[in-house]
């Protein structure tokens, strides 16, 4: 039986990549070494989980299975007799096919957004307005001696980043790990991450900037501007707060969507990246965005470089355009704007407001994913294909930007998302010449 | 002078990219000119006239050019970009970055205009009847000065981040604003009759007035006292701290319940 | 089989002594040969300026760039360079393209195509964000491309250094270069990335790097010796300790010496020194700030075992982008600017700052002068490299503007008449008269880049060479750079034509064929022996210290399309 070791987890923003992964004869991956519960149920949900098994259409309301070239056309005429098509998703998949995904959008004059919409898009906002302060997981690792989680909640999200880069992970100059490093958690509630914390501050719901904010004027030498009470925190606590963070030789600020998407959104990510330029004026400080999707990080870095946006790209008068707000995802949805949707790798019928799914159950919505899910209901076109980093490989990017190579572990006769928005550009050029 | 009267024929959904409508791109065209400047539909490139009913009456420099426009424009972004002179008015909601970069000349906008109203605009005057969307006189993404000069004047109320990064101009809010207005304030005056929730954050310089209720006062300005200003009493504050700022933010007394620490 | 007759070419080709010489070029295949047959396509050149294709040794257009375009979205909006910079639509035949410091991948290839260029060298890649950058690189069209990799403030290297351990530290740098798929060594900062994980710097070449006792000069010199035991292609490429500080020219010349005792292993350089600009400011603040480019260039006349490249500044916004960490941070602090940051676990730092540089500002104005003197008074155009550390001290695409300051003295003066006399008085420039000919731009451009790299099928029109051809839109004979400068210029600004492997992919300014441009990367072997004496040491850093598995660091094939593998042997 084959054994993989120094697999890839795709699942989590920490693309673990120790996981040892055994598949039997019969093209079955029998046993998951090293990985995570969330870990675990991704390589487990192959087998359990209902495949999208054939291509499929909507005629007479019931979507039946078609051939792929059939398929292949009716989404391709979509696209090219669409004004405004909108591409969304390509986070849980690799950037070869990202990097396709851009293609076509830009092929067909198509906006294009990822999941970072509804996440950590706002941390892009934040770094164009102050940029962002960083470091690899590494650095964390072996040099951290305070890690704050700040409105995220590892424990349950990513499971075994306290383990493999954090607080409990041991370093070249952290050697005994936990007993050397202080763990500090922010948050609205006192969660299980909290819970394994040295301090835990509450924080009133959304008074992040605030908080914020209070630090930086302690940090730059102004406590006499505080209140006694600042987001629900008081001034005592504020300055021992500001006390820890100066004296820690390297801290790490690890930022998640309650940061990013509590009031003030983007305006908190950029207060973060703020206090961490304060505070290297008096020590060594760092942020890190806990993102979620195993390569989100990634659509930004391809689109990136590619388009020159991370996100939010409208290609409408054959360049890139940029303007989140009035371009993202949610946005073009909400204003009815959009006459046609594809979409990939993500569960929008799951995820958006129904004020946007009001508008995607109007339009032809072709959806290329392995697995059915409440957007397939709303679908018009359905691609199954490949799980990538178990049936297919390619590039992914963890949540510190290092790319990682994702193995192909087992056979598939799905194919790829690659493939397919390859296809699908092959296909809108042949109904362009006529 | 001259006068150009449009109408939209029917609403549409697919936003226009309307540009080409400025006193600028239309003095001295005739009926059949106007019609055929372009804009764009979705990632269609189409004609004004497509959309529009155009009347023209005269012929003149921009300077003498005023465009009436009517109808529902609640999807015909970028009205008024980068005009230099002549007057807008408007006889409904407008779209996104209307007058935006605009140069000089004035819009009037009898009704509601969406985000992006007046951004980064250089001189001029807008007068919005009615409420204002996100980032009013602010800069686009990235950029380090929004609004440089001229003057917006809102008779309702605006959403978030009013008059982000603006480097100079005037903003008058006679209604309520959003989150974080004047934010990154470097030269500008912003003056709110309403209310406002964390203004002024990393204010570097320029002018803040509040008529209305504060909340959530940011804990980085001094308080230097008290100030009269047109008969009412204001407290005074300068920040913001964390940039080294020397701005100046005033707010109406008694609207703020937080007390700030006296300077030193 | 392809063939090409160009014919009526003015070549101007330094390796073959060939000044402006009417002479007809043949292409076969991809390359230049003796004759071709009949069948043979024929362009008429005209009597047009007919150089090898442009070869940009220093430039940051891949991997971290990402970090510039990420940060910078209103880069997207600029336009000062009309036909080189901007959004432009996508067409039939390329890509959309968008940008000016930081353009997307497609811009960057097209954008280089139509100046005449047809190879560029990325300058900094870490090798644990080396796959990153070979990604870009795949999406970079028509260039040739290779990436220098980062040491300077490795780990290993420091350890192996420290312990005297010459064997295996050659042994590590052969393996950094297989994993990353690395072209050279890069030494940046030497021994301050490092220093930077704790927030510090180091102060020059004697300070030693905190909890690795070594110095900055330990990291130079050995890592110098290691670079010519294996052979390597091209000499260590380093960024001097201190840059941007006033002062910094003599750690600059201290660097310099350092290598004296060097003993190249090929017909090149042993050290080349890069963006020297940033590194030839004498005073002691900034308020006494002024030119050291004098004394540095009198050294680099006497000295026979080095290059280096200008760093030149372009006015208007810049975006630096570096491995040295704590030069950005002091950056975005005095700037009161954008500030991103990257510390690489084990192997280096490095930051992203946006800035603008002025002809007002008097600090920014000497800046400028102090590249050009630079170049101009070093007076053997074999040691100087053009460039302006794209995009540190501006964008590549402003090439075509630098080309005229070297060659007319009478555009230096349109330029410098603008600065104040407290300016002036900081500089040398102004009394410098001499002018660049065709012959020496060619061989700054491109002729010193084949030799400095080692790569001899780049940089010449000989036979056997590769078939990379830029043909501008100037009859020599028939005007003067010194007064027409505005023409030289336009010309350089688009080619009428360039070749890619005898393909044409710019012609009359606009792109033709974006063909898939070839990666060179060096497989320096080392015996068995020490090899494996390394790979136990390295075992242990990825066992313990790194967060990727060691299996899952090095650069896989599918990320090189089209790869070119410079083999060499070490000496042990």
């Amino acid at each position: 039986m084959p054994v993989i070791k120094n697999a890839v987890c795709s699942l989590c923003g920490c693309l673990c990549d120790d996981i040892t992964v055994t598949v039997d004869e019969e093209n079955k991956i029998t046993k998951i070494e090293n990985a995570c519960i969330l870990g675990h149920s991704k390589f487990q949900g192959m087998f359990e989980h209902e495949r999208i098994e054939t291509p499929m259409i909507r005629k007479a309301g019931k979507l039946v299975s078609v051939s792929y070239e059939e398929a292949l056309e009716t989404a391709a005429k979509i696209l090219v007799n669409s004004k405004r098509t909108l591409s969304y998703g390509w986070c849980s998949t690799s950037c070869e096919a990202i990097s396709k995904a851009i293609q076509l959008a830009e092929e067909t004059g198509s906006l294009i957004d990822s999941t970072a919409n509804v996440c950590h898009g706002p941390s892009a906002l934040a770094a164009q307005e102050k940029g962002s302060p960083g470091a690899t997981l590494g650095e964390i690792k072996n040099r951290a001696d305070l890690i704050i989680f700040w409105g995220c909640n590892p424990v349950h999200a990513h499971p075994r980043h306290l383990s493999r880069y954090s607080s409990f992970s041991k370093g070249f100059f952290v050697p005994r790990g936990r007993k050397e490093r202080k763990m500090l958690v922010i948050d609205v509630r006192k969660t299980d991450t909290a819970k394994l914390a040295d301090k835990y501050v509450e924080i009133e719901q959304g008074a992040d900037l605030l908080l914020i904010t209070a630090l930086r004027s302690i940090i730059n030498g102004h406590e006499e501007v505080i209140p006694e009470k600042v987001a629900g925190v008081s001034k005592e606590e504020l300055l021992e707060l500001a006390k820890l963070m100066k004296e820690a030789k390297f801290l790490c600020v690890f930022f998640g969507m309650g940061v990013t998407q509590s009031r003030s959104k983007y305006k908190n990510g950029d207060g973060v990246a703020s206090l961490i330029s304060d505070l290297n004026q008096h020590t060594k400080a760092v942020m890190i965005g806990m993102r979620g999707h195993y390569n989100v990080t990634g659509f930004g870095q391809v689109a990136t470089w590619e388009t020159g946006f991370p996100m939010a790209i409208d290609f409408a008068k054959g360049y890139p355009y940029y303007n989140p707000g009035e371009t993202g995802a949610n946005d073009v949805l909400v204003r009815e704007e959009v006459d046609a949707a594809i979409i990939a790798a993500a569960d929008p019928g799951a995820h958006f407001p129904q004020k946007a799914l009001r508008q995607l159950a109007k339009i032809p919505l072709i959806q290329i994913d392995p697995y059915a899910n409440p957007t397939t209901e709303l679908a018009d076109v359905v691609f199954p294909t490949a799980v990538v980093g178990i049936e297919a490989e390619g590039s992914a990017y963890r949540m510190d930007a290092i790319s990682i190579r994702m193995k192909k572990l087992i056979e598939t006769k799905f194919k790829t998302d690659e493939e397919i928005a390859k296809d699908l550009i092959e296909k809108v050029r042949e109904l362009k010449r006529g | 002078m001259q006068r150009v009267n449009l109408s939209l024929k029917e609403k549409n959904k697919i936003p226009l990219e309307a540009e080409t409508l400025t006193p600028d791109a239309f003095a001295g065209k005739t009926e059949e000119e106007i019609k055929a400047l372009s804009v764009w539909y979705g990632n269609e490139k189409r004609l004004l006239g497509d959309f529009f009913k155009v009347e023209v009456q005269g012929c003149a420099k921009p300077e003498e050019t005023k465009i009436l426009i009517k109808g529902d424009l609640s999807r015909v972004k970028r009205i008024g970009q980068g005009m230099t002179a002549g007057e807008i008015e408007i006889y409904g909601n407008v779209d996104m970055h209307c007058g935006s970069n605009m140069e000089g000349g004035k819009i009037t906008i009898n009704g509601d205009a969406d985000s992006w109203l007046g951004c980064e605009m250089k001189g001029g005057e807008i007068l919005l009847k009615g409420n204002a969307g996100y980032y009013v006189g602010s800069g686009y993404r990235g950029e380090a000065c929004g609004m440089k000069g001229g003057k917006i004047t809102i008779n309702g109320n605006t959403k978030d981040y009013l008059g982000e990064h603006m480097c100079g101009g005037e903003i008058l809010v006679k209604g309520d604003t959003g989150l974080l207005p004047a934010i990154s304030n470097n030269g500008g005056t912003i003056i709110i009759e309403g209310s406002a929730t964390m203004p002024a954050s990393e204010m570097k310089k320029g002018t803040v007035i509040i008529k209305g209720k504060v909340s959530d006062f940011l804990p980085s300005f001094f308080e230097e006292g008290c100030e009269e200003l047109e008969g009412l009493v204001y407290r005074k504050f300068t920040g913001d701290v964390n940039v080294g700022g020397k701005g100046v933010l005033l707010i109406s007394e008694g609207s703020l319940k937080t007390e700030a620490k006296k300077k030193k | 089989m392809s063939e090409i007759l160009i014919k009526n070419a003015s070549v101007c080709d330094p390796f073959q002594g060939i000044d402006c010489e009417k002479m007809d070029l043949c292409i076969r295949n991809g390359k230049i040969v003796e004759s071709v047959s009949s069948k043979a396509k024929v362009i008429d050149a005209k009597g047009r300026l007919t150089l090898a294709g442009g070869f940009d040794g220093h430039t940051h257009s891949a991997g971290k760039i990402n970090v510039g375009r990420f940060m910078n979205p209103n880069d997207a909006r600029r336009n000062p360079v009309p036909g080189l910079s901007g959004k432009v639509a996508r067409t039939e035949k390329t890509r959309a393209q968008v940008g000016y410091n930081t353009p997307n991948t497609y811009a960057i290839g097209y954008r280089y195509a139509k100046l005449g260029y047809t190879t560029i060298c990325e300058a900094a890649m870490p090798p644990l964000s080396a796959r990153h950058t070979h990604e870009e690189f795949k999406e970079i069209p028509i260039l040739d491309k290779m990436g220098l990799t980062l040491l300077g403030s490795n780990w290993q290297v420091m350890e192996y250094i420290r312990d005297k351990e010459p064997e295996k530290l050659a042994a590590y740098v052969a393996w950094a270069l297989k994993a990353s798929r690395g072209y050279g060594i890069k030494i940046v900062n030497p021994g301050g990335g490092e220093a930077w994980g704790w927030g510090r710097n180091v102060s020059g070449l004697y300070d030693p790097v905190p909890n690795f006792e070594v110095t900055p000069a330990e990291i130079l010199i050995e890592l110098g010796k290691a670079n010519e035991k294996l052979n390597l292609p091209h000499s260590v490429h380093v960024h001097c300790n201190n840059l941007g500080h006033p002062g910094n020219y003599e750690t600059t010349l201290e660097t310099m010496k350092l290598f004296e005792k060097i003993k190249p292993s090929q017909e090149r350089q042993s050290l080349h020194v890069t963006h020297v600009q940033f590194n030839a400011y004498a005073g002691t603040s900034w308020r006494d700030f002024e030119t050291g480019a004098p004394m540095v260039s009198d050294y680099i006349n006497q000295a026979k075992h080095l290059t280096f490249d200008m760093g030149q500044l372009i006015f208007g916004p810049a975006v630096t982008m570096t491995a040295d960490g704590p030069v950005e941070y002091a950056n975005s602090r005095m700037l009161h600017e954008k500030w991103s940051n990257q510390d690489v676990e084990l192997e280096d730092a490095s930051g992203v700052v946006p800035l603008s540089y002025s002809p007002k500002s008097f600090v920014n104005a000497v800046q400028w002068a102090i590249g050009l003197e630079l170049a101009l008074l070093v007076k053997d155009p074999w040691k100087v490299m053009f460039t302006t550390d794209s995009p540190n001290g501006g964008s590549f695409v402003n090439y075509p503007e630098v080309v005229t300051y070297l060659m007319s003295a009478k555009k230096r003066e349109e330029v410098y008449s603008g600065f104040s006399e407290l300016a002036l008085g900081k500089m040398v420039l102004p009394e410098i008269d001499r002018e660049l000919s065709f012959s020496e731009l060619a061989v700054m451009t491109r002729a010193i880049q084949s030799k400095m790299y080692g790569r001899p099928e780049k940089g010449k029109l000989t036979i056997g060479a590769d078939a990379d051809i830029a043909i501008y839109e100037l009859v020599p004979e028939k005007i003067d750079p010194s007064v027409e400068h505005e023409k030289v210029k336009q010309a350089f600004s688009a080619t009428a034509y360039t070749f890619k492997d005898g393909k044409l992919v710019v012609k009359e300014g606009n792109i033709e064929a974006s063909p898939m441009g070839k990666t060179y990367w060096v497989n320096a072997d080392v015996p068995e022996r020490v090899d494996s004496a390394m790979q136990k040491d390295l075992e242990l850093k990825f066992k313990k210290y790194y967060t990727v598995s060691k299996s899952n660091y090095m650069v896989e094939d599918e990320y090189l399309p089209n790869p070119v593998e410079i083999t060499t042997k070490g000496d042990f």
